[in-house]
């Protein structure tokens, strides 16, 4: 048995008893997904058993839960929008931010220290607590002619359409954005830059061909990070989007779950695992680059 | 040469105007790099502050429309003072902070960064990756999973693989036990924020202090005790503030779940369903708005408290180019 | 190119990083700026280089005043310590990033590129990405990426102080070579004194934001002007002692309790009758006396430094007066020795204590 991760000077009878107090600990979480997994692949569950109709144990597997992808259109509907709201989030959040944070890192400009306190406040800011008056500058900006409610594919920016709830959401993401942003540029050394200026290159330049590039793995890790943050959002388009057909799968099955009853349980579930697997992916592959954010985040917050 | 000198002494006492407009020359080369972002504060939050405290002194709402309101001044919070809720809600809420605090987002992520250190890395690694599935989780699935967990049997899994086997009464145990299962959901998410953050601080307390700790012949749980959890205060401080925070204003798991029945109501959850959601389609702007003012200005308190503790000038370094 | 800085002064709050700075340097001159670490050298060139702004006064290039315009509008090179390189970019995209921002065509970029890779023994390189070059490697391209969009004038910030010592040598030689075979003005920065002195044709010597001095290396050496330059020039550093100057039968005597020293009269007169000075001594102009010549002095061995070539002597003089000088190693001097020493008094040194000023030479 190999060594923690610390050295720990612990007897093997001790380390045996930690890890089944973690798998304790734990059990509630593998229970739970273990019961979203059988089900999505079953009539119905008895707990973790799978049934058939008439209740007999181990029986009534099948795949009819899955059916929902090639019979119901509106889940390709729903997963486009999801996906457009994702992507529109990550574009924003991480081009704004590593604008916003390149300027505060290395530009002397006056109210620049203010702006800063301001995101870290920010950044612990409850930002729900604004849902109510954000509900009214959408509506807004849902006036101002054609980018208001008259966009191809988002819809517009006011209320009632995904570039709406797009905004929003690139709004409260903001903060941790762009003071994640300005620690990996406070990384780079002047010296780089300074070469660059001097060889010629304007301040727009140094940061688009100079600076961006070295910090390509803090722009990978913050885009997974709100990607998912925008796949999984529930409450902005719950809350913005009122019209079913331009729901995410996220409101999409709250709606399932709300509908009337019986709801189809093992169904709900074949749908949350299809939303949930990408972001499964996503994660086993960028483990690594999602904990060093959440820890560097730590390190500019603390 | 003395007219060297008068230039000289021109340039170093800048009168305001000339300072004045080199301090905006310089913002206009920030302003291509701050302005996107410096928007979308502005509207998505300077307004929003503004706007909520001013709606909360009127009486909008579905009844009065946007054209027919009226200013109220202080009358809603006159009324949150007198709501028969407020005194619940308000109990309610801080049991649900205090609880889910001390239980999972500091309690377990402390537990478990400690478990989790101690026992071999590649376990460690696995534990934490499970603990940080729920925060990976759509919530709306999360929640579904922790319906199904209570629900009654023959479906529900405690009921069917607990209380069945043991002979005991089942029912659905989400209207009996409502304060554990909103705690438990919201804990099994709260707790990884911590989790990962005292894992890195752990991590990266000095070797040398651990290993004179055990030459010293600490046994490991006195070096925990009095080795790690003191240098790991600075981290402890800073999750449990940010924490409260976010539980003080989080309602969409509870929203989910209970949707507040069953006495389950929080401050956060009750301003957003006045304001913005419930069956009867009657939204009370004006009472949500004030409803969630009092948040905010919590929140206003916090953050700047936050910031006076996380020693924010230490943050942040001069820019070492003066060029644009 | 010519650089005039007149009263050039950077401040940031209270410190004064650079303070008044005058400094003349003609066109094609290798001049450099030595001073120990933190004295506002690099203030100065990033300064020059239009990073930083001046607090006060002025930058001239070619007598035009150039405090507002950007780095890339004034023609400058440079050469930073740690190198600088672009690390997203390979050798030959890192030399060719200053054309590239110019619209030089593809065509010309490549000559030129191939050209200065030639001139800095870096053509075998050119794919690979700056991590995998050694430090050597790396100050080339740094070099070559400076030089390839012509500068008028060449930059360079302790350009060879991350290097290992031999390579320094030969990077030190390669750098005279070519700024004489291409003429370009260039400042130098650097603390290491030896460097200034095979490398500038003139030397400003600073500390603490001031400029101490700025002459040739040989004026430096022979004629230094205040006890701060003196000490700073010449390695190993010059010995000073407290002596005051007497006239004795027409003799000049520097006299303190441990030493009687017959000095130079031409020096020596112009420290006599003041009081207390410091006298300096080259360990150089230290010499063991042979046998049967008279000397100067009697002292017992202190401490015995071997520097390879030489012993670095410490030997003591009466009873506190330390004096350093080179010895042969063959000499196997031990401490505890009795030597009797001869002093070149024709080049003694003697300033004020007070002022720090030389009593020679203003
Ligand atoms: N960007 C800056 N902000 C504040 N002080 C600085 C800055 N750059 C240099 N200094 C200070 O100015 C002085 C001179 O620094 P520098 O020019 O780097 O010295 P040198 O290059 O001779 O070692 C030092 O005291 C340094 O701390
Ligand atoms: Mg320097």
């Amino acid at each position: 048995m190999d060594e923690g991760a610390l050295r720990t000077g612990l007897r093997p009878r001790q380390m045996y008893f930690l890890m089944f107090l973690m798998t304790l600990l734990t059990l509630p979480i593998v229970v739970g997904y273990l019961w979203i997994f059988i089900s999505t692949f079953s009539r119905r569950t008895h707990g973790l058993i799978p049934v058939d109709i008439e209740g007999r144990p181990f029986r009534g597997l099948t795949l009819e839960n899955w059916s929902f992808l090639w019979q119901d259109p509106n889940i390709w509907k729903v997963t486009l929008n999801s996906l457009i709201l994702a992507l529109g989030l990550t574009v924003g959040v991480v081009l704004i931010s590593a604008m916003a944070g390149y300027a505060l890192s290395r530009i002397r400009f006056p109210g620049r220290k203010g702006f800063l306190a301001l995101t870290l406040i920010l950044h612990a800011f409850p930002s729900v607590t604004l849902l109510i008056s954000i509900y009214f500058v959408l509506r807004w900006l849902a006036r101002i002619p054609v980018v208001g409610r008259g966009l191809p594919l988002i819809g517009g920016i006011g209320y009632n359409t995904l570039g709406g709830v797009i905004l929003v959401m690139v709004s409260l993401q903001l903060p941790l954005g762009i003071w994640l942003m300005k620690g990996f540029f406070d990384q780079i050394p002047w010296d780089v830059e300074r070469a660059a200026l001097i060889d010629g290159a304007s301040r727009f330049l140094v940061w688009r061909k100079i600076l961006l590039p070295q910090i390509k793995p803090g722009i990978a890790a913050l885009s997974i990070f709100t990607f998912i943050a925008g796949w999984n959002e529930f409450l902005i388009p719950y809350t913005y989007m009122t019209q079913q057909e331009k729901s995410t799968i996220a409101t999409y099955i709250n709606s399932l779950l709300s509908e009337t009853a019986p709801v189809n349980y093992s169904q709900v579930a074949a749908v949350g695992l299809f939303q949930l697997l990408p972001v499964l992916l996503f994660f086993v592959f960028t483990q690594e680059y999602l904990l060093s954010i959440f820890s560097g985040g730590m390190k500019g917050g603390a | 040469m003395a007219v060297i000198e008068a230039e000289r002494v021109a340039v170093e006492a800048r009168p305001w105007w000339r300072r004045a407009w080199e301090n905006l020359r310089s913002a206009s080369g920030a302003l291509l790099f701050m302005s996107p972002a410096t928007l979308l504060v502005v509207v998505f939050f300077f307004i929003p502050v503004v706007l909520i405290i001013g709606i909360s002194m009127t009486n909008m709402s579905t009844a009065t429309g946007f054209q027919n309101w009226k200013w109220v001044y202080l009358e809603n919070y006159r009324r949150i003072l007198k709501h028969p809720n407020t005194l619940q809600v308000l109990r309610n809420t801080l049991m649900y902070v205090a609880l889910t605090l001390a239980f999972f987002n500091v309690g377990m992520a402390l537990v478990i960064a400690l478990i989790t250190t101690h026992i071999p890395r590649r376990a460690g690694l696995l534990y934490r990756a499970l603990w940080l599935l729920p925060r990976l989780t759509p919530s709306v699935v999360y929640v579904m999973m922790w319906k199904y967990m209570a629900a009654d049997a023959p479906y529900g899994i405690i009921n069917r693989h607990i209380l069945q086997p043991l002979g005991l009464a089942t029912t659905n145990l989400l209207p009996i036990y409502p304060w554990v299962f909103v705690i438990l959901v919201n804990g099994f998410i709260g707790a990884s924020f911590g989790m990962v953050i005292f894992t890195s601080a752990i991590e990266s307390i000095p070797r040398e202090y651990l290993m004179a700790a055990l030459v010293d012949g600490c046994t490991p749980w006195q070096r925990i005790r009095h080795v790690i959890l003191p240098l790991i205060r600075w981290p402890l401080l800073f999750v449990t503030t940010y924490q409260t925070l976010s539980l003080l204003t989080s309602f969409e798991q509870i929203l989910l779940l209970t949707e507040g029945q069953f006495g389950t109501m929080v401050w956060s959850l009750w301003a957003y369903e006045r304001a913005l959601s419930n069956y009867w389609g009657n939204f009370q702007w004006g009472f949500g708005a004030a409803l969630a003012t009092v948040l905010v200005l919590i929140g206003i308190v916090m953050a700047v408290v936050y910031m006076r503790y996380f020693q924010f000038e230490a943050l942040i370094q001069e820019p070492k180019i003066e060029t644009l | 190119m010519e650089v005039h800085l007149e009263h050039l002064t950077k401040r940031w709050g209270k410190v004064v990083a650079v303070d008044d700075l005058n400094l003349e340097i003609r066109s094609g001159e290798f001049v450099a700026l030595l001073g120990p670490s933190g004295c506002g050298k690099t203030t100065t060139l990033l300064m020059i280089a239009g990073i930083y702004k001046p607090t006060s006064g002025y930058i001239r290039f070619d007598g035009r005043v150039v405090n507002k315009v950007p780095p890339k509008d004034r023609n400058v090179g440079m050469v930073f310590q740690s190198y600088a390189l672009y690390p997203h970019m390979t050798v030959y995209e890192n030399l060719t990033f200053p054309l590239k921002l110019k619209k030089v065509p593809e065509e010309e970029q490549r000559r030129k590129a191939r050209r200065i890779a030639e001139m800095m023994g870096i053509g075998h390189l050119l794919d690979r990405y700056p991590a995998q070059l050694s430090g050597g490697q790396q100050q080339r391209v740094a070099l070559g990426r400076a030089l390839i969009k012509e500068p008028a004038l060449l930059l360079f910030d302790e350009p060879l102080s991350n290097l290992d010592a031999r390579l320094r040598l030969t990077m030190r030689a390669e750098i005279k070579r070519l700024q004489m075979e291409l003429g370009i003005t260039s400042i130098y920065v650097t603390h290491d004194q030896v460097e200034a002195m095979t490398l500038a044709d003139r030397i400003a010597v600073m500390r603490e934001g001031r400029l101490q001095a700025f002459a040739t290396p040989e004026e430096l050496y022979e004629r230094p002007r205040t006890l701060f330059v003196a000490g700073f020039i010449g390695n190993p550093p010059m010995n000073f002692t407290q002596v005051e100057v007497i006239q004795q039968d027409g003799q000049y005597l520097a006299v303190n309790p441990d030493m009687r020293l017959a000095v130079d009269p031409d020096r020596g007169s112009r420290a006599a009758g003041r009081g207390r000075v410091i006298m300096g001594i080259r360990p150089e102009h230290i010499t063991l006396a042979r046998d049967g010549e008279p000397a100067h002095l009697e002292a017992e061995v202190y401490l015995v430094e071997p520097l390879g070539r030489d012993d670095l002597i410490n030997a003591r003089v009466g009873k506190e007066t330390h004096l350093h000088f080179l010895a042969d190693p063959a000499l196997k001097l031990r401490i505890g020795d009795r030597v009797r020493l001869r002093v070149d008094t024709s080049r003694v040194q003697f300033f004020d204590p007070e002022t720090e000023q030389s009593l020679l030479w203003s």
